[in-house]
């Protein structure tokens, strides 16, 4: 009988794969999930495959792709082989993204108050100032206890030689956290042996973390604080991870037209009357927040919802004007922040970054346009990039002019070969795909990271974009202890 | 609850009631002409023109198709998407409704709403024309099934009686409608011929008008085989029994309403419950001498303006956007409930790409 992993090639010598080590031989915490797998043939592992799709699909577990007519709701793929992180690593990891989340909001409570960080040149001046997710309106404005990113979604990466490093950073509304729980539900269902064979972290608390995180940067009050989820409406994609995490945390799901500001106090109406909100979970971008403030054709906000903020009257998380802690060129001064703000080395790098703003850097940027990765500063999901090894000549010189004519727009990385991870195509065939990790940072009055997230992976031959608007699946990750 | 999820939960009940009944009147109508040898004669189109009006949509028809036929009149009223009361709108509408509060609903409940909206995707005329029964029976039994999973799924909190509320009075509404329809083409087709009411086709008619209503057994278990329009309409309109009736509905409404605000008889606390009260009231102690005296035509137009005001006061107590407290309406556009339309706002088109604008 052939088994699953018989024919499994890491090509150790290129990438670094998670199963396999460079030495040779299968990593210590992949060995009992070897043994499980040989134990099936290929007839168990279609029953179990067809177990999850069932699940999703009876959930409704799906996403929008855009840009596409009809049957636009799709089911996410799903991998079966689980990503295992064992504890030490998971440990870097944790103490990696607090300090950098910690680092991150005071930074943001930093410029929109006092700036020293420009004061003192750390980062340049212009670059805040001048860029568009800098909300200056807010400047003084001091949201509950001083937090601004109350759930951060920072992807994380491993290079050749399997270091973790941060790619990037999702400060303003990140997705996915729907599927990270709902991974591992149907895992637990598929594979309640392997699942029991690992001491696995759980993550079924992130609900209540999350809720308990909201209530916790409510405005002062003598009662317990009313929370809800905003959302854009059913047309966003992320519409269904929205109403299964109000749903999760017990919560109501509002849309803009749910919600009236009266006095500098929102209400959301019911059909007893109006009733108070003191938190929102809003996952409606800044923009669209408040046509009285922000963009005036807004059909998706709450008139108002801005004054009542400045007074204190309700919470945003994340509060208003994260965007420009999450802007990829702000990025790449993160590690300087955490030696500014807290004195440390950062636990986690960051991905070596050039500026086309810097002369030198542009330079190089220029020269090398087929090695790199360039990145728009504000994009995301895998749109308006260029990957220098797989772009042809034209799209080079596309993106050389886009660069020239705005530099501060752009962002250049090396071109990564991010950490491969056996992963099943067709049922029978055992890949190595390209992965990276999205853990949940939530921050209230403390720090709380549910230990695993989102493992995204590529499930395209060769491919290095994860985003699941681009092919991309995801599998389940177990935080182990050994 | 919020009153956005009410009304949503209360126009995706109202919307699947809605579509049973379309596949109701056409199914029996089918039959009927069966019996009337009449299913391709183009020249006594009044059989179709009856459930064209049923809907009061007699203009919009005109505006659309030149004749009344089979043909036309099965694609206004299943198919036709400018048609809002088409049984593909209905659907459609119901299934948008169970989408935008599909967290307060059972998943049993939005998968059958979502199969039956695929399933509608997948019919074409072509195989309505060929097999029109099974097609009507299988969007009459998705209905119930619908019905029935939520009866067994969904918890009796707030939401449950807004359910109930739009259900009955869907169904009291076209109950009233289609007998309405009919007794007003049998009157005319009997224009100075005396009795309004007898001959075999005659009887056929109602009997089909029963059957639509899936009332003819249990109209025979009552009344024997005799089939007199006195009867029927009787049965029809007064019995507190049989569940399709319009005392039977009417009485449902009533309790959902009153259960929802704590009312009671002698004590409404607001408009609703009195005008359902009103309306219960009437039919429990109306006899067909009264209905008779009144005119038919103009007891059941009574009924229908009730059903009505109803469904615009429960929207007034319970959805209403506008809280006059704090934002004054501005006269002319204020939005007005009208018992066919007052469904949620169709999202404009920038709406829909606000929504999708920003997601990472």
């Amino acid at each position: 009988m052939k088994r699953f992993f018989d024919n499994y090639d890491a090509d150790a010598s290129r990438f670094f794969d998670e199963l396999v080590a460079r030495e040779g031989g299968p990593r210590p915490h992949y060995e009992k999930l070897l043994r499980r797998f040989a134990m099936f043939s290929q007839e168990d592992v279609k029953t179990r495959r067809e177990m999850t799709n069932i699940f999703f699909r009876s959930q409704g577990i799906t996403f929008t792709v855009y840009g596409l007519e009809e049957g636009i709701e799709r089911i996410f793929p799903f991998d079966l082989i689980p990503r295992v992180i064992p504890a030490a690593e998971w440990a870097l990891i944790e103490r990696g993204l607090a300090q950098r989340i910690a680092a991150l909001n005071l930074f943001l409570y930093d410029i929109y108050h006092t700036q020293n960080i420009l004061r003192d040149k750390v980062i340049p001046a212009e670059l805040i100032l001048g860029s568009q997710h800098f909300r200056r309106e807010f400047v003084g404005v001091t949201p509950p206890q001083g937090i601004y990113i109350h759930v951060a979604g920072s992807d994380i990466i491993r290079d050749g030689e399997g270091r973790y490093l941060v790619l990037e950073d999702n400060l303003r509304t990140p997705s996915g956290v729907s599927y990270m729980l709902q991974n591992r539900q149907a895992m637990k269902r598929a594979f309640p042996v392997l699942f029991s064979q690992y001491k696995v972290r759980p993550v079924e608390d992130y609900p209540q973390e999350l809720l308990r995180t909201l209530q916790e940067v409510s405005p002062p009050l003598q009662r317990e604080p009313n929370v809800v989820v905003l959302t854009p409406g059913i047309y966003n994609s992320a519409y269904f991870e929205h109403s299964f995490l109000a749903r999760q945390m017990g919560v109501e799901l509002t849309e803009g037209r749910d919600l009236v500001v009266n006095d500098n106090v929102v209400y959301k109406r019911t059909t007893r009357g109006l009733e108070r909100v003191d938190v929102i979970y809003r996952r409606v971008d800044d923009a669209y927040l408040d046509p009285l403030c922000f963009r005036p054709d807004s059909k998706l906000g709450v008139a108002g919802l801005i004054n009542a903020y400045r007074k204190g009257n309700v919470t945003l998380a994340n509060a208003i004007g994260t965007g420009i802690a999450d802007d990829k060129v702000i990025y790449s001064f993160v590690p300087k922040m955490i030696k500014y703000y807290l004195g440390e080395d950062p636990v986690l790098e960051n991905v070596p970054t050039w500026l086309p703003g810097t002369p030198s850097d542009m330079k190089y940027i220029l020269e090398h346009l087929d090695e790199l990765v360039v990145k728009s500063a504000n994009e995301s999901g895998g749109y308006g990039m260029l990957i220098g090894p797989e772009s042809t000549a034209q799209e080079q010189e596309q993106f050389r002019e886009l660069i020239v004519a705005n530099p501060r727009n752009y962002i250049a990385q090396p071109t990564i070969s991010l950490s491969r991870h056996p992963s099943l195509l067709n049922d029978s065939e055992m890949y190595g795909c390209h992965i990276d990790l999205r853990p949940y940072v939530l921050t209230g009055k403390k720090t709380t990271i549910v230990p695993g997230g989102l493992t995204r992976v590529a499930l395209k031959r060769g491919s290095l974009v994860v985003n699941s608007s681009q092919g991309g699946g995801s599998k389940d990750t177990w935080v182990v202890d050994e | 609850m919020l009153s956005r999820v009410a009304e949503s939960l209360f126009w995706m009940s109202r919307y699947v009631e809605r579509a049973e009944n379309t596949a109701r009147f056409l199914d029996v109508n089918f039959n009927l002409l069966l019996d009337l040898n009449r299913i391709t004669t183009v020249e006594t189109p009044d059989c179709w023109i009856a459930l064209i009006l049923v809907t009061s949509d007699r203009e919009k028809f005109d505006s659309l198709y030149g004749q009344y036929g089979a043909e036309t009149v099965t694609d206004y009223l299943v198919f036709n998407r400018n048609n809002p009361n088409s049984i593909i709108s209905c659907i459609g509408l119901a299934r948008e409704n169970a989408r935008s509060v599909i967290e307060s609903i059972s998943s049993e409940m939005w998968e059958q709403i979502n199969n039956l909206y695929h399933y509608l995707q997948t019919v074409t005329p072509q195989s309505v024309q060929n097999d029109p029964f099974s097609f009507y029976r299988e969007i009459k039994n998705a209905s119930h099934l619908f019905q029935g999973i939520t009866d067994s799924t969904f918890p009796r909190n707030e939401g449950w009686d807004f359910v109930q509320i739009a259900k009955y009075l869907e169904r009291a509404d076209n109950a009233a409608r289609l007998i309405d329809v009919k007794y007003h083409m049998l009157e005319t087709s009997h224009a100075g011929h005396g009795d309004v009411v007898s001959g075999s086709v005659d009887i056929l008619q109602w009997m089909a008008v029963l059957k639509s209503c899936s009332a003819l057994e249990a109209f025979r278990k009552v009344y024997f085989a005799r089939i007199k329009p006195q009867s029927i309409l009787e049965f029809l309109i007064l019995d507190r029994t049989f569940p399709r009736s319009i005392n039977f509905s009417v009485c449902a409404a009533k309790d959902a309403l009153w259960r929802l605000s704590g009312g009671s008889a002698g004590r409404s606390f607001n408009s609703a419950d009195r005008l359902i009260g009103k309306m219960e009231a009437e039919l429990s102690y109306t006899t067909m001498d009264d209905i008779a005296s009144k005119g038919l035509h103009s007891y059941l137009a009574g009924l229908e303006q009730g059903i009505m005001d109803v469904g615009e006061q429960t929207h007034l107590t319970y959805f209403a956007y506008h809280t006059p407290e704090i934002e004054p309406v501005e006269e002319g556009l204020r939005t007005t409930f009208s018992g066919n339309g007052g469904k949620r706002a169709e999202w404009s088109q920038a709406q829909q790409q606000q929504q999708q604008a920003y997601c990472r």
